[in-house]
């Protein structure tokens, strides 16, 4: 029996030795990374705004060009020639072509939270900025979006698990709201302000003054934006800033141009899309072709940025009647075809051979690209000696290696445009031609070829004829690798005149976004009633309400596009 | 004639039998009144000693008697004998109970005495059996065979017959005859066998007093056929358990029982090898550097070496499990390692097997067609030519294989065609080779090794192993390699105290694992070799000059050499893992005991990738990365534990407690995707540019304290209630909530004991159980930090913050499971029934639940919601022959189980697993989990339309989807409808045929690589599923489709209609961009016309009239609906053969050989798959890897490149024991 009373002590030392340990949720703390809650906003600065730029020129560079017409594909090409996204444009996925605009969010509010705690004005001012570029493209994107509810998660409710929707008419309201904040923030005189650590601001390297250029320029993009559906507000507003350069400094010169270089370090990190050195294949390179739209519009104005841009076509065609009927030969690098060449005639069915001995853009939109102009290596890998190539510059990882690749958010060219479009329209803003003509000269400037301005001005159809039209046409070459706004203006004024290739998905340009499978998938209410505040049209057809020809708010009843007016 | 076996040994420290001789025992609370066979029982329990007697003692044995506790158990004996006309006589384990000398009533005319002898074995392995009892049946005569299984006894009488018995053998009786000499190998029992099952804490139980289903698999069971991953042998075997490997040998062995329980793990059980929780799990998928280089490293699981096992116990439900707490919930496997103790001499066995893996069955490619876009078309010669009559050149970089067509003499120029004397390149015949991937393949060999050495005494016992595996894989250059060596040792310290100690320590490694998946994975290369390739020009697989620099390609930057692939990406490994277990028993007194254990399993594992300069994605002089694992579990825990019989009353109680720590690291040093080296192929961190050094460590620790407490009461060994509780302390849950306790219960009836019954039922139990678990979470679950976004332009880091929202009030999850059953056994046990139901339902699970993204957070944990589980197990097992030698035991287990979700957060209505394509897995609140949707094809639904059901196309002529989650469109499910497992075992006279069968019927599966090779058109099955327009054109052809309109038009199963051909000879039709072939296709269907509000006014034909639209044959793939590769998963699989025997002891009793047998096998044979494209179902899992590399899992119900070729193996197996 001693020796069972003796065990049982044993036991109850064991117990006790086991409950009276040091509390073992100590273990618990996370030592792998940096605290939310003490972090510095100059370390979050960064992914906010790389993640932006990257944002801006994978669409500017990628589907929106090939909506606009400065691209066409020739393999994996459903998205940018025929518009077939089959609803994977998402927002809010990492790997979606569209971007990950919640995603930059997330970050930049804690960007937000972390300056306000702090009081750093400058990083407040940065931080809405951003937000509103971010939330402005949604808006236009898509229409109806989750903005005011959105980015709320933490708080665990089903309210912020599955956001509501707020209107385009609101998120709108909502981003002029912040723009105007950012500006008031940055007004304080700038020694006055904190600074942004050295390279961490790899857009404007920490200069308020540019970042408040850049709010107002912002601000004045999307009065704009607003022209056909509230002309009296956009006129106000347009009015406002112009008139009044010292509490709405904007930008108009290159050098405050808002842009983001590549360092092209890493794969898939900061390298410039589709460049050779990551990608050996170079076939996301050669997949990626100028569109004919815009080589002949560019050959016609004899503009300089084309040879900038893309590359003269490796072998030209020609059709030399002289020739026997059926003759395919090369000669001195022309291809040369009699008349009645069967390969030719074969070609033509879809579309005519293109034997422009310097520049051949893809036409938009047609079947099998890969065989266009009589491609004698048909097929994805995109070899096709008959069609212009984009040029070596694009081939490159980095901005060291080509200083003109660069993600553009906004240049001095598009204030100008918008300042003239706003001229013409009868705002008091000034004299649309200077505006015009400035615009000219900035873009040609931030191309390289500055110096051919005097020549270029005055070419035919380049010399200011006082039309929208014209102003639109500029602005729309103008914004190459910044397609987002071309599309938007296109979808304002209807111009530059385009139609979808003839094996596009439907005959007319897209006018938005469908809402993703993804959103429809985790936000399934919200979704189906933001579906239900878009108009359908003749070519929303098998998709329903929620088809990249249904239109959202803005466009609802404002004549535009005039393609469908309804 | 029958002899009883009453009663076996109990539970605990007695479990192993009587280790003191019968007047060393005392007698005590053992019932001081009632029949000899009441008292006898008792007594076997309290002393561990059998009692043998034949049955025609009964009367004898009914006899109440009057015993004294205090006594020894000799002088007990003694006493019983002065009271009756029996007499005990101790021989070994057992007690002899028998009459008096002189009672038996034989005359002494008839005793003529001759001496017999003999050497017993047992059937099992053939070792000697020492301390067998060997009696002449109807006297007292008897004897014990010797530490070499030899005995001699006198018999006499007319007709003698010696009874030959042994504990957990089955009885003997053979006739002697006039022999001198009798040989025995005895067999052992199934009866015994399933009496004793080690359940939770390693306590062995009789089956019978368990209220609760527990699976057993003997060692003997899992070394039939070897396989390289011991989970691998239990396929098929016990019902409720579903066994998959994910990929090709060495890759990883899912275990699921009773279903997922769990939508955010991988719902493997816990592994406790004699006491050691093993870590194991599927997240063995890594990436340590390249571009695409997923590898599966195998999960550790496979470190234990299958010769090592005695018993595998199956703990399915948490009534069984409930006492390991937390990881308990996906149930329990308790390994049990074989031991010395039952060698009485020194026992030296030898393994060794080899089997060699011939890969036979291949994805079915076409091999009618070169690469290619566009056919073009010979000219007169024979030569293919583009429009401008050149000869045309084979473009290797295409994807498509819809190029020329082979075999029908033409020529083109290929990627190794010569050049003439003007440096023209010479056109070559276009020839098919349909053997390419089994021309790359090789057999596979594995040969594993091993030898122990065991031995017992009554002081101490040990067995050591040794065991070798070499595997060289089916792909070249991949092999495996593990070396075990493990000891297991008991020391008697004292009459009460023993310590006994497990230590394994184990090395696996490889040179190379072929990496899976989409990417460096050879298989993936060399099935992407064109059908007009020979893939052994591509052996040599440098550029002649290059060598080291450029990979010798068809089509350089665009494809990879699979020889290049194999031999040039080398995904290297090694772990070290030691696990093992120091324990003392101390049997206090009789009635208290109390044991104390220290068990550890700890690993590291190094992983290293070097990969050579030119693989396509990795083009800057290569990569390279090294990965450090380290990961460390130890537990300390005691049990107490204190028995009392009270009457009829049998009661067992423990109170026990552990501390289990456990610490993971991991460091990872490795070029950036595609960023390179330095100096190529210079395989060193610091030749690895500071802006491309991808680096990371993690490290991670959790805690867990437990005490836990267990009741069992027995009565009258009928009834058997067990009660069980736990509370545990985890480190994981929020300081002050981090508490949380569990009980459970379960009751055993034994109705054939209870109410009097037809002796042809040896056994009808009922049982039933309910318990719980509770379960922590991961570590660091509570507040997120923020992670590293990748640094920009080597200098500016960016950091994170997580897109996943974490709980900091989380509530460990509770799961609550429900089962009864039922087991029969009639005819003498020759037929076995068991059956369960089970209910499971997990609450309050922690799971990250895809969210919407707007929320800005991609997942959130959810930490409520109610997951519930039901499933059936039946088993059947008979033995329909034993008779004249022959013996033939055939058992089948059948297994169905479905999980439905019930509810889950606020706010969120389904749980995604995954996604692909337009579709993806996920489950809606209320319905099954495995559930599959996709997108849903657009049809005209009007009733009244002729054309109700066509597809409505676009204007291009495509079909057209609506989003899978508006549409709901659920497409299959990725779980089977039942499982059934058949084994038989067939013996003759030292031969033994055994098989394992094992069926899934129903599940369906996405087959990633079919959906990538028909859009491709490298898949035959595509090609020949094309739809012939027959001859006919316009109208006519149109009239032909639409009276078909079920088989040409409205798509059905995996099949999409499209129509035309190849070329004008097989129905293409002309169109725009042919390129004069004739290669255009349509969609069947109709196009619709709309108003200004998008509603339909009408539809046009597409069916081969005016109007319709065509495009290229190859472009007509329905990429748009993962139904199109959608498949059924059923199959039957041959999981073993093998044919053995032994080999008579006159042949190699010279040698010294106590023991041969030889054998030959075969495993994992594919007999059957409803889908018929040449996938294992099976195998229907897709690796990914995290973000960070470190760690992946397994997407289940669908693969991508996962396509091992099928094997056929054939083994060899020679086991002898000296």
């Amino acid at each position: 029996m001693k020796n069972t009373t003796r065990n049982y002590t044993a036991v109850l030392v064991l117990v006790l030795f086991l409950v009276s340990c040091k509390d073992i949720t100590e273990l618990n703390k996370n030592t792998n990374g940096v605290e939310p809650q003490t972090v510095n906003p100059d370390l979050i600065l960064p992914t906010v705004l790389t993640e932006t730029g990257k944002t801006f020129l994978n669409l500017g560079f990628g589907d929106a060009s090939g909506i606009v017409q400065h691209t066409q594909g020739d393999a994996f090409n459903a998205g940018r020639d025929y518009y077939d996204w089959g609803q994977s444009n998402s927002w809010i996925s990492p790997s979606s072509s569209s971007g990950d605009f919640y995603g930059i969010q997330r970050n930049n509010k804690l960007l937000y939270d972390r300056s306000v705690t702090l009081g750093y004005k400058f990083h407040q001012a940065i931080s809405l900025i951003v937000k509103s570029m971010n939330f402005g493209l949604v808006a236009d994107l898509w229409g109806d979006a989750p903005y005011s509810m959105a980015n709320q998660g933490e708080t665990g409710t089903p309210e912020t698990i599955s956001p509501a929707y707020d209107s385009q008419e609101s998120i709108y309201a909502g981003i002029m709201a912040d723009l105007e904040t950012a500006n008031t923030l940055l007004a304080t005189n700038p020694a006055s302000l904190e600074t942004v650590s050295s390279g961490i601001d790899v857009i404007y390297d920490g200069d308020p003054t540019k970042w408040r250029k850049l709010a107002n320029t912002l601000l004045l993009r999307y009065y704009m934006r607003l022209s056909n559906k509230k002309p009296d507000v956009a006129k106000a507003g347009i009015e406002k800033i112009v008139n009044n350069p010292t509490q709405y400094p904007i930008i108009l010169e290159t050098a405050d141009d808002a842009t983001m270089n590549y360092p092209g370090v890493t794969g898939g990190v900061d390298d410039w899309p589709g460049n050779t050195y990551f990608d050996a294949s170079g076939q996301g390179y050669r997949r990626l072709k100028p569109c004919q739209t815009l080589v002949s519009a560019l050959q016609k104005l004899n503009d300089p940025r084309l040879a900038v841009w893309a590359k003269k076509v490796e072998t030209p065609l020609a059709i030399d009647p002289s020739l026997p009927d059926t003759t395919d030969k090369i000669s001195n690098g022309v291809r040369y075809f009699g008349v009645k060449a069967p390969a030719l005639l074969q070609t033509q069915k879809i579309a005519p051979v293109n034997t422009d001995p310097n520049y051949v853009g893809l036409p938009p939109g047609i079947q099998s690209p890969s065989t266009y102009n009589a491609n004698p290596v048909v097929g994805q890998a995109s070899y096709n000696p008959h069609v212009s190539y984009l040029n070596e510059i694009y081939t490159q990882p980095s901005t060291t290696k080509s200083p003109l690749l660069k993600a553009r958010l906004a240049s001095a060219a598009e204030v100008q445009f918008i300042l003239a479009e706003a001229a013409l329209k009868g705002m008091a803003v000034g004299d649309a031609q200077m505006y015009y003509n400035a615009g000219v000269r900035a873009s040609l400037t931030t191309w390289g070829v500055g110096s051919q301005y005097a020549t270029y001005i005055a070419n035919p159809g380049v010399a200011f004829v006082g039309t929208v039209k014209q102003v639109i046409t500029q602005k729309w070459i103008a914004s190459w690798t910044a397609a987002t706004e071309a599309w938007f203006d296109w979808r304002r004024t209807g111009y530059p005149e385009m139609k979808a290739g003839p094996y596009a998905k439907r005959p007319e340009l897209p006018v938005r976004f469908y809402y993703s499978i993804d959103e429809q998938r985790y936000n399934t209410a919200n979704t189906t009633a933001a579906m239900g505040n878009l108009a359908q049209t003749q070519y929303s057809q098998a998709d329903g309400a929620n088809s990249a020809w249904s239109k959202p708010w803005l466009l609802q009843g404002s004549g535009s596009p005039s393609n469908f007016p309804y | 004639m029958i002899i009883g076996l009453i009663g076996v040994c109990l539970s605990g420290a007695l479990a192993d039998g009587p280790r003191r001789g019968i007047d060393h025992i005392k007698v005590v609370a053992v019932p001081e009144d009632g029949s000899v066979l009441e008292i006898i029982d008792r007594l076997t329990k309290l002393s561990g000693y059998a009692f043998l007697y034949e049955d025609n003692l009964k009367d004898e044995l009914h006899k109440r008697i009057r015993i004294e506790n205090g006594k020894s158990l000799q002088e007990v004996l003694n006493s019983i004998s002065q009271q009756t006309s029996l007499e005990f006589r101790v021989v070994n384990k057992n007690i002899i109970v028998r009459k008096k000398a002189g009672l038996s009533g034989e005359s002494a005319e008839s005793r003529q005495i001759k001496k017999v002898s003999g050497k017993v074995t047992s059937k099992l392995d053939g070792s000697a059996m020492p301390g067998v009892n060997v009696v002449l049946k109807g006297s007292q005569t008897g004897a014990s065979t010797d530490v070499s299984g030899r005995y001699t006894i006198e018999v006499t009488g007319s007709n003698p017959v010696l009874v030959f018995s042994y504990i957990g053998f089955s009885t003997e009786e053979v006739a002697v005859g006039t022999r001198s000499t009798i040989d025995l190998a005895m067999t052992e029992s199934a009866e015994t066998l399933q009496e004793a099952v080690v359940t939770a804490l390693g306590i062995k139980r009789e089956e019978r007093s368990l209220g609760y289903s527990v699976g057993t698999v003997a060692g003997k069971d899992i070394t039939h056929v070897v396989q390289e991953n011991v989970l691998s042998s239990l396929a098929g075997k016990v019902s409720g358990v579903q066994i998959s490997q994910t990929g090709g040998a060495g890759s990883s062995v899912s275990m699921v029982i009773r279903g997922a329980k769990s939508l955010s793990t991988d719902n493997q059980p816990l592994f406790v090898i004699d006491g050691v929780p093993i870590n194991n799990s599927l997240s063995n998928v890594g990436q340590v550097a390249g571009n695409g280089n997923t590898v599966d490293y195998g999960n550790a699981i496979s470190d234990i070496n299958p010769e090592d096992v005695e018993s595998i116990s199956v703990l399915k439900g948490p009534s069984a499990a409930a006492l390991y707490g937390t990881r308990a919930g996906n149930g329990v496997v308790l390994i049990t390692t074989k031991s010395g103790a039952k060698n009485k001499r020194m026992t030296v066995t030898v393994t060794s097997n080899t089997v060699f893996d011939n890969p036979y069955k291949f994805l079915p490619m076409e091999t009618k067609y070169a690469v290619g876009n566009l056919p073009y078309q010979p000219n007169a010669q024979g030569v293919i030519v583009d429009q401008s009559g050149n000869p045309y050149t084979i473009d290797e970089s295409q994807s498509q294989w819809a190029g020329p067509e082979l075999d029908k003499g033409y020529k083109a120029i290929q990627w190794n065609s010569p050049t003439d004397e003007n440096g023209n390149r010479i056109p070559t015949p276009l020839v098919s080779h349909p053997n390419n991937v089994k021309n790359f393949v090789r057999t596979g060999i594995t040969s594993t090794n091993g030898v122990s050495i065991a031995n017992g005494t009554e002081k101490m016992d040990y067995r050591l192993s040794y065991s070798n595996m070499n595997n060289h894989g089916i792909i070249p250059n991949s092999d495996l390699f593990k070396n075990s060596l493990a000891l297991n040792s008991s020391v008697k310290a004292s009459n009460k105290l023993r310590i006994s100690t497990s230590i394994d320590l184990s090395q696996q490694r490889s040179d190379n694992r072929p990496a899976s998946g989409n990417g460096t994975n050879p298989l993936e290369a060399a099935y992407n070799v064109g059908p007009n390739n020979d893939i052994r020009d591509l052996r040599n697989y440098w550029v002649p000059g290059q060598e080291g620099l450029q990979q010798l390609s068809v089509a350089q930057g665009s494809y990879n050499n699979p020889w290049f692939m194999a031999y040039e990406v080398n995904n290297s490994f090694v772990r070290n893992r030691v696990f093992g277990n120091l324990k003392a028993d101390w049997q206090i007194t009789p009635e208290f005991s109390l044991s104390g254990t220290y068990a550890l399993d700890t690993y590291n594992e190094k992983r290293e990738t070097k990969i050579t300069n030119s693989y396509t994605k990795e083009t800057h002089g290569g990569a390279y990365g090294l990965m450090n694992i380290d990961q460390y579990e130890r537990n300390v825990s005691f049990l107490a534990t204190y028995r009392k019989e009270l009457n009829d009353f049998n009661l067992t109680f423990s109170v026990g407690g552990n501390d289990r720590y456990t610490t993971s690291s991991n460091n990872n040093s490795s070029s950036k995707s595609g960023s390179g080296l330095v100096i190529p192929n210079l395989f060193t961190v610091a030749n690895i540019a500071p802006a491309n050094l991808n680096y990371s460590s993690y490290f991670g620790q959790r805690g867990i304290r437990s005490l836990y407490g267990l009741a069992n009461i027995g009565y009258k060994d009928k009834i058997y209630l067990d009660l069980t509780a736990r509370n545990d302390w985890s480190s994981t849950l929020p300081k002050g909530a981090n508490s949380y306790f569990y009980p459970s219960a379960s009751l055993s009836m034994l109705l054939n004991e209870l109410i009097p019954m037809t002796n042809r039922i040896s056994l009808l139990k009922l049982r039933a159980g309910v318990a719980q678990v509770g379960n922590d979470a991961a570590p660091y679950s509570l507040y997120n930090t923020l992670g590293n976004a990748g640094v920009w332009g080597g200098t500016i880091i960016r950091l994170t913050k997580s897109g996943s929202i974490l709980l900091p009030t989380l509530k460990p999850e509770l799961s609550t499971s429900y089962e009864g059953g039922v087991d029969l056994n009639v005819l003498h046990n020759r037929l076995r029934f068991a059956g369960t139901y089970y209910v499971q339902e997990n609450r309050n699970q922690i799971l990250p639940s895809t969210i919407d993204g707007a929320s800005g957070f991609s997942t959130k944990n959810i930490n409520a919601g109610l997951l519930v589980s039901r499933g059936i197990e039946l088993s059947l097992g008979g033995t329909p022959i034993d008779k004249n030698g022959w013996r033939w035991d055939l058992n089948f287990n059948f297994t169905r189980n479905r999980t439905i979700i019930k509810e889950l957060a606020p706010g969120i209505d389904k749980y995604t697993f995954w996604t692909a394509g337009k579709g993806g897995a996920w489950t809606y609140v209320g319905e099954t989990v495995g559930d599959m949707y996709d997108a849903q094809l657009v049809t005209v639904t009007d009733k009244t339309s002729p054309y109700y059901g066509y597809p409505i196309l676009s204007s291009d002529g495509q079909w057209n989807s609506l989003s899978a989650t508006s549409a709901r469109n659920k497409i299959g499910n990725y779980n089977p409808n039942f499982l059934l497992g058949a084994q038989t075992n067939i013996s003759y006279k030292g031969f033994t045929l055994n098989m394992n069968f094992d069926w899934r019927a129903g599940g369906s599966f996405l087959s990633q690589t079919y959906r990538y090779y028909e859009s491709d058109f490298h898949s035959k099955r595509y090609l020949e599923s094309i739809v012939s327009p027959n001859g006919l054109t316009g109208d006519a052809l149109a009239a032909y489709l639409k009276a078909n309109a079920d088989k040409y038009i409205i798509p059905h199963g995996n099949f999409f209609p499209q129509v035309g051909g190849q070329t004008a000879a097989t129905g293409g039709f002309s169109w725009a961009g042919d390129n004069g072939t004739s290669n255009g296709n349509f969609i069947p269907g109709v196009t619709a016309q709309y108003d200004d509000k998008g509603n339909i006014t009408g539809y046009t034909e597409n069916l081969g009239g005016p109007g319709t639209v065509y495009f290229g044959y190859n472009d007509g793939y329905a990429w748009a609906f993962n139904k199109a590769a959608l498949f059924d998963a059923s199959f039957v699989k041959l999981r073993e053969i093998s044919l053995s025997h032994d080999l008579p002891r006159a042949w190699i009793r010279g040698l010294g050989i106590q023991n041969a047998s030889l054998g030959v096998y075969s495993r994992n044979i594919i007999l059957w798959t409803a889908a018929k494209i040449a996938i294992d179902p099976e195998q229907a899992f897709q690796p990914t890897t995290s973000p960070t590399g470190s760690t992946g899992s397994f997407m289940q119900g669908v693969e991508r490149y996962n396509v091992t070729p099928w094997v056929i193996p054939v083994g060899f197996k020679l086991n002898v024991t000296f």
